[in-house]
């Protein structure tokens, strides 16, 4: 039993760490080209998908390689992209990862992948839409007149109900106005991401665990710099307790530090992911089914097929809005209960509830 | 046999989510209808915890994804 639960944690540990190669290669490996590519499709690449008629349906992107070679000398090389990192003789193709030539080892892989493209592109549109609507609230409008426009409008019930509902709330009041462009922008950059990938030809960027991941420790780190001294209190030494309990409590406290990021970057990563492989297994089913029974049934099926997929892309417009309300409101609490003043000391409280 | 397991686990997984945002559900309605002026917090409330659910429920997702696809072994 604990060999199986270590087991399975290496596993997702082992994963965290190699998602895109491995899934990529496992894809791949397995001989002639299947019909639907399920982890290809929601695995990173260094090509951009594009319509069929431009390239060929793939823009492939540049390459950074900080590399050893086999002399042990480090260096760093620029490639407009794989093919001629390839052609200039340094690298080959080894089962569709990037090897150097002599033996060497890549250290660091600074490579420009689709999910970074992708991440640039939502976080740069709500960056480019906060600007835009900055300018005009500096020229007035939506101050001293009405806001003008379907565009300003949504955005500032965006604004107000991020700051208000998100922020205000969970955030004590004289500190919240200081979170509220983080959240802003965490709320903004995640939702374009998660639509994005709704787009035909483009990939999803949340679904990558390694996105997630950063736009989760960026909230840990903000959260532990707004930490006052009765979080750090209430982490090292529980106020109210016996000392034997705090040795117990205070392991678990720590434990709590990490584990909340963790579940942050998880949930958005599966949320994602899961999505889109449910789009793609039940699109699947219309393959599987012409391989079967012939295409009559293939034909029979997709009826079925593309009137659920059709349902679950609305769902998915309103989970991608959900999950970037959720990566918000809890980076909100979390930073919260950090950040929270404690103005009573637990005795006068517990007589004062109790009275 | 990592199929299999695979099989089960979300089958599990799928129990224990349904049951807890079940119950979540079962008291927010309840709790709206007693009082509907409260109903704002409720739903906000509701919602933080049923993420928390939701993400334990897609941890165990995430694991049978990998078994189902043979990783790590």
């Amino acid at each position: 039993m604990i060999q199986t639960l270590r087991r399975l944690f290496l596993t997702l540990l082992f994963l965290s760490i190699s998602t895109p190669n491995l899934l990529a290669a496992d894809a791949e490996n397995k001989g002639d080209e299947p019909v639907i590519d399920v982890m290809g499709t929601v695995a990173d690449h260094d090509y951009l998908k594009v319509p069929q008629f431009i390239n060929g349906g793939k823009i492939y992107l540049p390459r950074f390689l900080y590399w050893e070679n086999a002399e042990g000398e480090s260096r760093l090389d620029f490639y407009w992209n794989t093919k001629s990192a390839i052609a200039s003789g340094a690298f080959i193709d080894q089962d569709h990862v990037l090897t150097p030539a002599d033996g060497g080892v890549i250290k660091m892989d600074f490579s420009i992948t689709s999910h970074l493209v992708y991440f640039w592109a939502g976080m740069g549109l709500a960056l480019f839409i906060t600007i835009m609507m900055a300018g005009r609230y500096k020229r007035g409008i939506g101050k001293d007149v009405e806001p003008k426009g379907a565009l300003q409008n949504i955005f500032e019930v965006l604004f107000i109900f991020i700051r208000d509902d998100v922020a205000r709330a969970n955030i004590d009041d004289n500190k919240s106005d200081k979170y509220v462009p983080y959240l802003f922008t965490m709320f903004m950059g995640i939702a374009f991401m998660n639509l994005f990938g709704l787009l035909p030809w483009a990939a999803t960027a949340t679904a990558d665990l390694t996105v997630t991941a950063t736009l989760a420790i960026i909230t840990f780190v903000i959260t532990q710099f707004s930490g006052t001294k009765d979080y750090w209190g209430h982490i090292f030494w529980f106020p109210g307790v016996p000392t034997w309990v705090r040795a117990i409590l205070t392991p678990v406290e720590i434990l709590g530090m990490f584990t909340k990021p963790f579940a942050l970057a998880i949930r958005l990563f599966a949320n994602m992911l899961s999505g889109k492989i449910m789009i793609i297994a039940i699109l699947g089913l219309i393959f599987i089914f012409s391989d079967l029974f012939g295409s009559v049934a293939g034909i029979g099926v997709s009826v079925f097929s593309v009137t659920l997929t059709v349902v679950l892309y609305a769902l998915k417009v309103f989970v991608a809005l959900l999950q970037a309300y959720i990566f918000t409101l809890l980076s909100a609490v979390f930073i919260g209960m950090a950040a929270e003043d404690h103005h009573h000391d637990e005795e006068n409280y517990r007589a004062e509830h109790a009275a | 046999m990592g199929l299999l397991a695979a099989g089960i686990g979300a089958g599990i997984v799928a129990i224990g989510a349904g049951i807890g945002i079940g119950m979540i559900g079962k008291a927010a309605t309840e709790s709206i209808a007693r009082q509907p002026e409260a109903s704002g917090d409720i739903r906000g409330a509701m919602i933080l915890t049923a993420a928390f659910i939701e993400g334990v429920a897609l941890l165990g997702a995430v694991i049978c994804i990998l078994l189902a696809l043979g990783i790590g072994q």
